[in-house]
């Protein structure tokens, strides 16, 4: 496997850390290399966050995605968007919540943009906002297929706790319903 | 060496290594981006029967941990460069009075409060001299995640045998990147514990700092019949205040002497892909996150036919003067990298003996990148 850049970006408090977390893990747990940083800002919540991840078979030594080289980024916040978007290699995708993120019509020509709403489906489908972290878990990995779901959702279960297991679950059926659907659409 | 994987960060490694090396006592203040390191020993400690204490401020902190390292247990304090300036005062006192302590320092932007939450190596030079007077400091800085576990462990044993604070440097980068580390097992860290020395003999001959010249003083546990004093003024052998000249004298050129004549002990470094360099190639020396970039940088460098090499210096003070040495009479161009400004090329050009080595530097708060890196090397060859 080629390395796998994945950027997720969004305000302080959102919980976009433990998707990179989970990611990184199951990395390791398949035998690979899996790093996973975040920048923030000292605004203790509402400041921009974004969270890099690498994976490789290889050993990652720089644990920062190079800007340009970015495969795929997540954002649920405009903020946050405009300031990490140029990471991203052209022709990637980005996903964004289309209610809280607007990109321009030049950045829809320079980059493949998904719309998902993210953090309704988490607050109105699944009924607990916090979900949204697995929701963006499952469509970065959908688009991406950097890892087995199966590990994947394992080691997602492993880092919740028993109560929430159920509604973790359904996020990460949701979230790959969703992108699926979205790449339907866009082959369509 | 056996080892095991773990998936964690480098604050929360640094608080696994210090329990599994034997720390007993946390006495500390959270200051971002160390506060994980304080959260985790605190879950940690008592499990143990230790204690984890969050003071009233950065002094409080550090001065219950003194405490601690006097009442003989092993004993820790973390926290970031402001800290460490409101802790200048306690670490000059264990200096003096010959106690045992470790540091840990997850570096953030500065001067003053700087950048809370970004990544900087701007302590370099504090923590050479946080505090006042003559006496050697002794730092380590993690370059990986594994270090930070690991340097945190060698920062315990060297602590009791030197008899002095220890520091570890971390950064924002290493302590809170998540990933995996193979580290040694506790079994092995435990393996690895030399006590501090104890004196067996009379109480009534028993001398803590009526050492040999280049010897760290004797400080038995509290409490067990052997009693002497502490103080920051220069005291003679029982530990009591004087100004009697030689023994001043004596003193402070003892604090020098206990470090700088045991070099051996305390140099430590990684060399990679240096084993090929030859006189027109590239050193880059790197130490801590800048470190990953260059290794980075390194790859891609010699994939372009450019032949480039990293020296790491482990143990920052003393630094490994005599490897510095080796590689900067060998080879022309060095490239010293680091998210301050200066802070070690200085150093270098002191070991080294020379005025022509390069730098690049950063210290807004953002990660130097292994092409920027490569773009500096192809700019000085």
């Amino acid at each position: 496997m080629a390395r796998t850049l994945m950027r997720f970006t969004g305000v302080g408090g959102q919980g976009v850390l433990l998707a990179g977390e989970i990611f990184a893990a199951a990395k390791i747990k398949e035998g690979g290399h899996g790093l996973k940083t975040a920048t923030y800002t000292s605004q203790v919540r509402g400041g921009p966050t974004v969270v890099d991840i690498t994976l490789d078979d290889e050993e990652i030594f720089y644990p920062y995605a190079n800007d340009g080289e970015i495969d795929f980024m997540l954002s649920v916040a405009q903020a946050s968007y405009n300031l990490f978007k140029n990471g991203v290699s052209e022709g990637g995708t980005i996903v964004v919540e289309p209610n809280l993120v607007h990109p321009t019509e030049e950045d829809r020509k320079r980059w493949n943009i998904v719309e998902i709403p993210i953090i309704t489906i988490a607050k109105d489908e699944i009924g607990n906002v916090i979900t949204q972290s697995v929701v963006a878990l499952s469509i970065a990995n959908t688009f991406m297929k950097a890892l087995d779901d199966d590990l994947l959702r394992s080691v997602m279960l492993s880092k919740v706790p028993a109560k929430v297991h159920d509604v973790n679950n359904k996020a990460y059926d949701l979230g790959k319903k969703y992108a699926l659907e979205a790449q339907a659409a866009m082959a369509s | 060496m056996e080892l095991r994987e773990i998936i964690s960060t480098g604050n929360d490694l640094a608080a696994e290594a210090a329990v599994d090396a034997g720390c007993m006592f946390f006495g500390g203040y959270p200051i971002t981006p160390s506060s994980e390191v304080m959260h985790t020993i605190s879950d940690l400690l008592p499990e143990v029967g230790g204690t984890c204490i969050q003071m009233e401020d950065e002094i409080a902190g550090i001065a219950a941990a003194v405490g601690a390292g006097m009442a003989g247990v092993r004993t820790m304090t973390a926290t970031s460069g402001p800290g460490v300036s409101l802790k200048a005062e306690n670490l000059g006192l264990a200096q003096m009075a010959e106690v045992p302590l470790v540091l840990v320092n997850v570096m953030r932007g500065g001067p003053s409060t700087g950048l809370p939450t970004r990544v900087s190596q701007g302590d370099v030079r504090q923590a050479r001299n946080p505090s006042h007077g003559d006496y050697r400091s002794i730092t380590l800085c993690a370059g990986n995640l594994a270090e930070c576990y690991t340097e945190t462990v060698r920062a315990f044993n060297l602590a009791d045998r030197f008899m002095q604070p220890v520091i570890v440097l971390l950064d924002e980068t290493i302590g809170h990147m998540h990933g995996k580390a193979m580290i040694p097992t506790v079994e092995e860290v435990k393996k690895g514990i030399v006590p501090r020395k104890v004196f067996t003999g009379a109480p009534e001959d028993y001398r803590p700092y009526g050492v040999g010249d280049d010897e760290a003083a004797v400080l038995n546990p509290m409490f067990q019949g052997y009693r002497y004093h502490f103080t920051g003024l220069h005291h003679d052998g029982k530990g009591f205040p004087t100004e009697e000249i030689e023994t001043c004298r004596k003193l402070i050129q003892r604090l020098e002497d206990k470090v700088m004549m045991h070099t051996d002990e305390l140099e430590l470094n990684e060399e990679y892909m240096c084993d090929d360099l030859e006189e027109n190639d590239v050193l880059i020396i790197a130490y801590g996150s800048v470190s990953l970039a260059a290794k980075e940088s390194i790859r891609h460098l010699r994939a372009a036919g450019i032949k480039a090499g990293l020296f790491r210096p482990i143990t920052l003070w003393p630094s490994p003067a005599t490897r510095i040495k080796h590689f900067t009479d060998k080879v022309k161009n060095v490239l010293c990298v680091e998210l301050n400004i200066r802070q070690y090329t200085e150093e270098v050009e002191r070991v080294a003996s020379r005025l022509d080595i390069h730098g690049l530097y950063k210290v807004n708060g953002r990660a130097i990148s292994p092409y920027e890196i490569v773009n500096k090397v192809k700019e000085i060859i």
